[in-house]
């Protein structure tokens, strides 16, 4: 094991398990130190769920050696955005209104990663509600970013982001509305796969808004995130919105390569949000590097990401004002400022806004098929910059300065976000790849085609620089 | 962005909604009522009759 525990892939683990070279419970007991010891700097969990991950270690441990495997995330520990349920602890939705909302049931994806093996380590920070932040009057402080600790550290799975940046964790599950895995998997500079809709269950994730939610891994590596993706994926009768359909495994094929592969590039996405030289270059050299191994890229456009913004905001904000009416009537100083006012702008959405809005959806689906009909995937920016300043954010960001993951919230198709270099100021940057509906595969096929080029994965967040930043 | 909205025509939205506002928070959601009014405009678009919402419904079956 040349790597240090907290630093070490899901793949390279679990065959050190497998083998007995390592034992769960060392594995669990090095991450809960390393959490004890940092986490103060990045604020990720809500809740470390110690005793609970020790018991889950402790009986996979008993498990290897009895010869039961139960596949590659026997022994892992994994976190929990505070959204998605897990029985016996709070979901706060690290929000003042469900501060006492002790839960019985697991998340469907909870009660999958259980099956597996996994360990769950904890529950993270998240914007209130997957709606509201960064927030600084809630009951728990914001994350912030591993890699500079002013930094946003993208939202709303912003505890899921930074944990697995910071080595708390090889993995997280984040949801994902309008880009809430990939903002934080492109600022913290990991991987985020927001896929298809209807191929993960959402049932015991607290909604955002139900038509455009989404569940999905956040890890270091592309590998990685295939493994957890094979384990959450799958139909749940009891799911409205869930596929039935066969599940194609998304790490089986995974070393394909590109060659022959037909590449969409999207440039003008990045371009029309005024997307940094940084950006556009990082972005552009992906482009490249997926040319020199074969692959076919051209240059293509998408209608305005304002139209996918306007599409996907009044949807959005319609099916959270529906959400929390009540309690935003009746207690609105129980939110924070930020979702409150937020939700308060929601409340002035007509229905007739919401009929349009989905009107328009199928219009901008079509659209994007249409484009898409000749490639396996598209490429473009995952956001703008490199994260802002944690105090910088602007309340209505989401109307202003729309992000550009939400083209494919509308569409449905999966999205894929990874770093693909980093800033002068030493912050990751990123790039999206999205693919055909359940085509997750492709998605996977490209992104660790372009990972096995670079060197991008072997650096990791300052941690010791971030504490003394804190002392400061 | 569009024009403001008037105060008067701003605080019918707001009893519509069923909202209570202090007025700090009426003059902020005031002009941010620009942004969502902007966003409304662009998707609202003349469609004919047969323009279906992307809505996803299906019967019970027996």
């Amino acid at each position: 094991m040349a790597e240090p525990l907290p630093f070490m892939t899901i793949t390279a683990l679990s065959k050190a398990i497998a083998s007995k070279a390592l034992s769960p419970v060392e594995l669990t007991q090095t991450l809960l130190d390393r959490v004890d010891q940092y986490d103060g700097v990045t604020n990720a969990f809500i809740e470390v769920t110690a005793e609970l991950a020790l018991k889950a270690a402790r009986k996979a441990e008993s498990e290897v050696m009895n010869g039961l495997s139960r596949g590659p995330l026997h022994g892992i520990p994994v976190g929990l955005k505070d959204i998605i349920d897990l029985a016996g602890y709070r979901t706060t939705a690290h929000s003042h209104q469900l501060i006492d909302n002790w839960v019985k049931e697991d998340a469907v994806v909870t009660a999958k990663l259980k099956e597996a093996g996994a360990i769950i380590l904890g529950k993270l920070s998240t914007h209130e509600f997957a709606m509201g932040g960064p927030s600084f009057d809630l009951p728990f402080p914001p994350a912030r970013n591993p890699w500079n600790r002013e930094h946003f550290s993208g939202g709303s799975s912003s505890g899921s982001g930074a944990a697995v940046a910071a080595g708390f964790m090889p993995a997280a599950l984040g949801t994902d509305t309008g880009g809430s895995i990939r903002l934080p998997a492109a600022f913290c500079g990991i991987v985020g796969l927001k896929p298809t809709y209807g191929l993960v269950s959402r049932r015991g994730v607290l909604p955002l808004s139900q038509s455009l939610d989404h569940i999905g891994p956040m890890t270091w590596t592309v590998e990685d995130n295939a493994l957890l993706l094979d384990v959450l994926a799958g139909h749940d009768p009891l799911d409205p919105a869930s596929a039935d359909r066969p599940y194609v495994s998304a790490s089986a094929g995974i070393h394909g390569g590109v060659k022959g592969l037909r590449v969409a590039y999207l440039p003008s996405l990045g371009a029309e949000a005024g997307a940094s030289d940084e950006v556009m270059k990082g972005v552009a050299h992906v482009a490249e590097t997926l040319k020199s191994l074969g692959a076919i890229v051209e240059e293509v456009t998408l209608p305005p990401l304002m139209d996918f913004a306007s599409c996907g905001n009044m949807i959005l904000s319609s099916e959270a004002f529906a959400i929390h009416e009540p309690n935003i009537r009746q207690r609105p100083e129980k939110y924070g400022e930020i979702l409150r006012d937020r939700l308060f702008l929601a409340g002035f959405v007509h229905a007739s806004d919401y009929v349009h809005a989905m009107k328009m959806r199928g219009e901008l689906v079509a659209t994007v098929a249409k484009v898409m009909r000749t490639y396996d995937v598209i490429i473009c920016a995952s956001a703008a910059t490199p994260a802002p300043k944690i105090k910088e954010m602007p309340k209505f960001g989401l109307y202003t300065k729309p992000p550009l993951t939400f083209p494919f919230n509308v569409t449905g198709m999966p999205s894929l976000s990874m770093c693909c270099g980093y800033s002068a100021s030493g912050l990751p940057l990123a790039v999206q790849i999205a693919g055909h509906a359940f085509e997750e595969a492709t998605v996977y096929r490209v992104a660790q085609a372009y990972e096995a080029t670079t060197t991008w994965r072997s650096r990791r967040p300052d941690l010791d620089a971030g504490l003394k930043a804190l002392a400061a | 962005m569009s024009e403001a909205i008037s105060k008067e025509a701003f605080q019918a939205l707001i009893d519509r909604a069923g909202l209570t506002l202090t007025p700090p928070q009426f003059d902020e959601l005031r002009i941010a009522y620009g942004y969502l009014q902007a966003m409304r405009e662009r998707v609202r678009k003349p469609r004919g009759y047969d323009a279906e919402p992307a809505h996803i419904f299906k019967p019970a079956e027996r």
